[in-house]
């Protein structure tokens, strides 16, 4: 069984947490509980029919993501950088944040996710996108569970191909 | 002009018979007012009365006012509870230790006088042991007396919080996601205070310790149950570094990255024996 260590980033509030909740425990709570350090835990999925056990490590939001300790990246096999739709403060710094992610894990699969994709209408969301300036991998919804499964199992895949 | 002068010679006449009649009044006045502007006097004066009303004050004072004191006290400590807490824990913390420290001393001493007076094969047995390895008899029966049990062994991916492999003498909690956290609280505890070549090597919390010894690209922890010295600390992480000399070192990549491979190993290695 091979074992892959995936980062949930983002800034505060954007749902890393709920989305983390959704993939490991199928739950959804509107309790917003800002998480304190870090907060690590696994799921298994399968892939071509081999188990991989993804290891979540859900970091506490930071406006900017220079400001997470860099050791928390280290060994990590992929990124989920996560963004609020309804909210532009957390994809203003898209870019800057994923060159610097680029930076600290070169070569490390980075997957940009637009969430709370259930506050917005499809116009809205289309708007959103249209304004991102980097290529969107999945838009979620944590609370619907919406596309949730879909990107681990995606990244997943991607990681061992 | 002779009428003009008539009344000034009355003034100083006048003058002259008011002094004369007032001269003793004046002297006391005088004498007064200097009392009253000369501290050292005025103090010789009213000093005896103040220390009479005080000494009658310190006598009725518990009595008169204990009622508004006590009522004072009482608002205060109400108030400020979680002040009067935080001042007084570390004080109660540092005399608890203080006591616990004194009886072990105390324990100490006893088992080495009931030490003295046993002549047991046993007693023997451990002087000479004693006497060959420098450690104190009563250091020796306190170890024998401790009981710690390594509970788990964790060997970890440095950077990443893999885990590589791991034993367990019950299974408690997913080994993955312990070993993912330890690599968080490491990471993060030598992050904040940044100093350089410094690990993580110990955690405790009531009577649960992780001993932890970092190596160049893994790093192995041990969770441990009970009480144990400094020596037995010293015990373990040695037998980490043999555990790494012995199995990791120069093993060929395939056999460490065998989870179950190494995790066999570790049961026999730490937790069967």
């Amino acid at each position: 069984m091979t074992s892959k260590k995936i980062i949930l980033t983002g800034s505060f509030g954007v749902g890393k947490t709920s989305l983390f909740n959704q993939f490991i425990f199928n739950k959804f709570s509107d309790k917003y509980l800002t998480t304190i350090g870090v907060k690590v835990n696994k799921k298994s999925v399968f892939v071509d029919g081999e188990e991989v056990n993804l290891l979540v490590w859900d970091i506490a939001g930071e406006v900017s993501q220079d400001k997470v300790p860099t050791s928390y990246f280290l060994g990590a096999s992929g990124i989920i950088y996560v963004f609020d739709l309804t909210r532009p403060l957390t994809y203003k710094n898209l870019e800057k944040d994923i060159d610097y992610l680029k930076q600290i894990l070169p070569g490390g699969l980075i997957k940009i996710v637009g969430n709370k994709k259930d506050l917005l209408e499809e116009d809205a969301i289309a708007k959103v996108v249209n304004d991102v300036t980097m290529p969107i991998s999945i838009l979620t919804s944590a609370k619907s569970g919406e596309n949730v499964e879909d990107l681990f199992n995606d990244l997943a895949k991607s990681l061992i191909k | 002009m002779a009428e003009s002068h008539k009344p000034i010679h009355d003034e100083v006449l006048l003058d002259r018979l008011k002094e004369i009649l007032l001269w003793d009044d004046r002297k006391e006045l005088d004498e007064i007012k200097q009392i009253l502007d000369t501290r050292a006097h005025l103090s010789e004066r009213v000093s005896p009365i103040i220390e009479e009303h005080l000494s009658a004050l310190k006598e009725t004072f518990s009595e008169d006012y204990k009622e508004i004191i006590n009522k004072l006290i009482e608002v205060k400590l109400k108030n400020s509870q979680e002040e009067i807490v935080n001042s007084l824990y570390p004080s109660l913390g540092r005399m608890i230790k203080k006591y616990i420290g004194h009886q072990f001393e105390l324990l100490k001493e006893n088992i080495d006088n009931s030490v003295k007076k046993t002549f047991s094969p046993a007693g023997f047995k451990r002087r000479v042991k004693s006497f060959f390895t420098g450690v104190k008899e009563s250091e020796l029966i306190l170890s024998n007396a401790n009981n710690y049990t390594i509970q788990e062994v964790f060997l970890i991916e440095r950077d990443s919080g893999l885990l590589m492999g791991s034993a367990s003498l019950h299974t408690t909690f997913d080994q993955d996601v312990v070993a993912g956290m330890l690599t968080a609280i490491k990471a993060f505890v030598e992050d904040a205070f940044k100093k350089e070549k410094q690990e993580l090597e110990f955690i405790e919390y009531g009577n649960y310790k992780i001993v932890i010894q970092t190596f160049f690209s893994y790093y192995m922890a041990a969770a441990i149950d009970g009480t144990m010295i400094t020596q037995e600390k010293f015990d373990v992480e040695e037998s980490m570094h043999d555990f790494a000399s012995a199995e990791l070192t120069g093993a060929k990549s395939s056999e460490v990255s065998n989870s179950e491979l190494i995790s066999k190993k570790l049961y026999e290695y730490f937790i069967k024996k």
